[in-house]
């Protein structure tokens, strides 16, 4: 009896002990090892450090912004007011974190699919720079009142786009070169998309910051949704499918499903995506013909949507147990699920019957932010933790990383949520004839919650830093490790 | 020659593809507006200050959350008659550093449509307590308010507006005036009215019927 009860108790122990659920998965250790070619690492690094100091500073700002629709008078200052401020927002995470933080990734696929190493790298480091200046310059004269006519997206006046634009056509002509004198047949896919972009918004630029055929407000309109598009659509969504066409084989270590569904999907993004970008301008006196056209495309974007994603799924099938097990495929998976869910969004608001409850409500600003976020920032982290750490040789701790990833996505979902049912609830309010204030007062708890999901995406934005840090290239040159692992070969 | 071995091949499809479909969907609609674009019968172009006002509007970024764009909808009939091109046709580019029309249409209403705000409050007193602080006039807005488009002086000037500042508004002491930036933008919202449109009697839609 004693004998049993002892063993009862035992067992009891044991489930609390050994048997209890852990925190978290077990995520698979790598063990990387430094590559050697630490000039082409320590740009690459360089690069996103950058980035994650732009997210931070961004979404931070992002946050405060959040924040004022609460409490409105919590500061008078001119520079930091909601509207001066809510384009260095944007501008911020777009040219400082999202291209930064792509081109970082970039500059090791293209070279690495082209098998040779990067053309130049201190062309890269001058790119590096000129972009950082454009978005240090290009905020500073926002925040004290000077942009480019309030052209959403444009708002950096033309000299300090033009010092980003000099940046991205010499990362360009670096990447071109780099393929031009590649040591294998064919293009791969990623270099396609990740080219095409860089091209694309060389166009994208020269066509918004040329004058002359925008010196009215309605011409300026017609040009503005091409940009706002195009610029989301032609640089962050290539530059993320380019990139995810390599990591996700890669990181799975299988070939994608078929490559000709990737051809295909290139090909009705450039052909389809152009056409699109009026649809922000439904029902403006814009000419009604490319509003529908826009309308029409949007609708034809399915296709590539379907053709994208199913790609990436099917590559996915039969491994999901990778995916858990691995702590950077976790955040391909749901970049993947967004980038279809989040732009079929978008195609459903071109539609005027839904564009009619949804247009100038904060559901578009829900929209952006799942595309940007939930799409363009998580193919990022996924493709970051996906690399880092096999160039530099240093592991983030797992268990952090599983933090970023949760509080992003929670944050996020909080975020998209609040502001989905909020918008909807704002353009009914204006369906229904009711008083203007009454839409206003329908958003504030919607605020409040959305200022919930910001500050979790914020502190998630905190840890991505900190991982980056934990996997920074060593400063010793990686060598000295040699002796070691001979003289344990020798004993 | 194969596109997918060809980088030249490749490369200059993508290039000058996009570039042709952007004539269509883009230059090409932009510069049809350009040419047909012309101002309504009966209207007169922006004055100094009124433009003046426009710059403060785009510089204090009014524009993420007010639109000037009236859709030809039911639900909009409240801020006035459907837009029409030729409403935008006075607005001009700023300046060398934005050598394009401003963004005044807009893409979010966070704030009410202002494209006849001189019409629906035009009352110059109102727009300057609203400006100073939107919550003495509307208690419910959460729009930003503007103090440094004011200043506090001791004694206004005989030509000086005293906005009549209450409460826990009021500075401590002295009074409220408008700095000429203030002026400037007041003047700008109360000249956002817009024109009537006048229908054509004559059975052709020339410009015949369009002066009276």
């Amino acid at each position: 009896m004693t004998g049993d009860s002892a063993s009862v108790a035992g067992n009891g122990k044991a489930r609390t002990g050994d048997h209890s659920r852990p925190l978290a998965v077990t995520k698979a250790r790598l063990n990387p090892v430094a590559d050697r070619d630490t000039g082409a690492t320590r740009l690459i690094f360089a690069y996103l450090a950058c980035a994650a100091a732009w997210l931070v500073i961004g979404t931070f700002i992002g946050e405060y912004l959040g924040i004022k629709f609460s409490s409105p008078d919590m500061d008078h200052l001119p520079w930091l007011s909601y509207g001066r401020l809510r384009p260095v927002h944007t501008n911020t995470v777009f040219w400082g974190w999202s291209s930064l933080a792509l081109i970082a990734l970039a500059l090791y696929v293209v070279p690495k699919t082209s098998n040779r190493r990067l053309f130049s790298i201190p062309l890269a480091w001058t790119s590096l720079v000129l972009i950082n200046v454009a978005v240090v310059v290009g905020d500073i004269l926002l925040m004290s009142g000077i942009n480019n006519g309030g052209q959403e997206y444009r708002e950096y006046v033309w000299p300090v786009q033009a010092v980003f634009a000099l940046g991205a056509i010499l990362v360009a002509y670096n990447l071109i070169q780099t393929i031009a004198k590649r040591d294998v047949e064919e293009i791969y896919i990623s270099n396609w998309y990740i080219v095409a972009a860089f091209l694309w918004t060389a166009v994208v630029l020269v066509i918004a910051y040329l004058p002359f055929y925008q010196t009215n407000p309605i011409s300026e309109s017609v040009i503005q949704g091409y940009y706002m598009h195009m610029g989301v659509g032609m640089w962050f969504t290539p530059l993320a499918l380019g990139l995810t066409y390599y990591f996700l084989p890669k990181l799975l270590n299988k070939p994608i499903y078929s490559y000709s569904l990737g051809v295909l999907a290139f090909w009705t993004q450039m052909v389809f995506y152009t056409m699109i970008g009026a649809h922000h301008f439904v029902f403006a006196p814009t000419p009604w013909w490319i509003q529908t056209v826009a309308i029409i495309f949007s609708v034809g974007m399915l296709v590539t949507l379907a053709a994208g994603t199913g790609n990436f799924l099917l590559t996915m099938r039969g491994s999901f147990r990778t995916v858990a097990r691995s702590y950077s495929l976790p955040f391909i998976l749901a970049g993947v699920l967004a980038y279809f869910f989040w732009s079929a969004q978008g195609s459903l608001e071109a539609l005027r019957t839904l564009n009619l409850v949804w247009h100038f409500t904060n559901f578009t600003v829900a929209h952006s932010h799942l595309t940007m976020y939930g799409f363009v920032a998580f193919l990022i982290w996924g493709g970051v933790y996906g690399l880092v750490p096999m160039i530099t040789g240093r592991e983030p701790r797992a268990l952090l990383v599983g933090v970023h990833f949760w509080f992003a996505l929670v944050g996020l979902a909080f975020y998209g949520t609040a502001l989905m049912i909020g918008g909807t609830m704002q353009g009914m309010s204006w369906l229904s004839g009711a008083p203007f204030i009454e839409s206003v007062n329908t958003m504030v708890p919607f605020w409040l919650w959305r200022a919930v999901g910001g500050s979790l995406m914020f502190l998630s934005h905190l840890v991505f830093a900190y991982n980056l840090w934990t996997m920074r290239p060593a400063t010793a040159p990686a060598p000295a490790q040699a002796p070691v692992a001979a003289a344990q070969a020798l004993s | 020659m194969n596109m997918h071995s060809n980088h030249r091949l490749l490369f200059s499809v993508i290039f000058f593809g996009f570039i042709a479909l952007s004539m269509i969907i883009a230059v090409a609609p932009a510069i049809g507006v350009e040419n047909s674009m012309r101002p309504l019968p009966n209207t007169t172009p922006m004055t100094e200050i009124e433009k003046r006002g426009l710059g403060v509007y785009i510089a204090e970024g009014c524009v993420a959350c007010h639109t000037q764009q009236v859709r030809p909808l039911e639900m909009d009939e409240v801020w006035g008659r459907a837009a029409v091109p030729g409403d935008y046709a006075h607005v001009e580019p700023l300046g060398p550093l934005s050598p394009y029309a401003p963004a005044l249409l807009g893409s979010s209403r966070t704030g009410p449509d202002l494209t006849n705000v001189g019409a629906r409050q035009a009352s110059e007193t109102w727009q300057y307590m609203h400006l100073y602080n939107p919550r003495m006039v509307v208690p419910d807005s959460v729009m930003p308010a503007y103090p440094w488009l004011f200043e506090v002086v001791e004694q206004a000037g005989a030509d000086d507006v005293v906005v009549p500042v209450t409460g826990a508004f009021a500075p401590a002491a002295g009074q409220v005036v408008p700095t000429p930036d203030g002026e400037a933008l007041v003047a700008y919202l109360l000249s956002l009215k817009q024109a009537p449109l006048v229908v054509s009697t004559t059975a052709d839609h020339g410009e015949g019927g369009a002066g009276h």
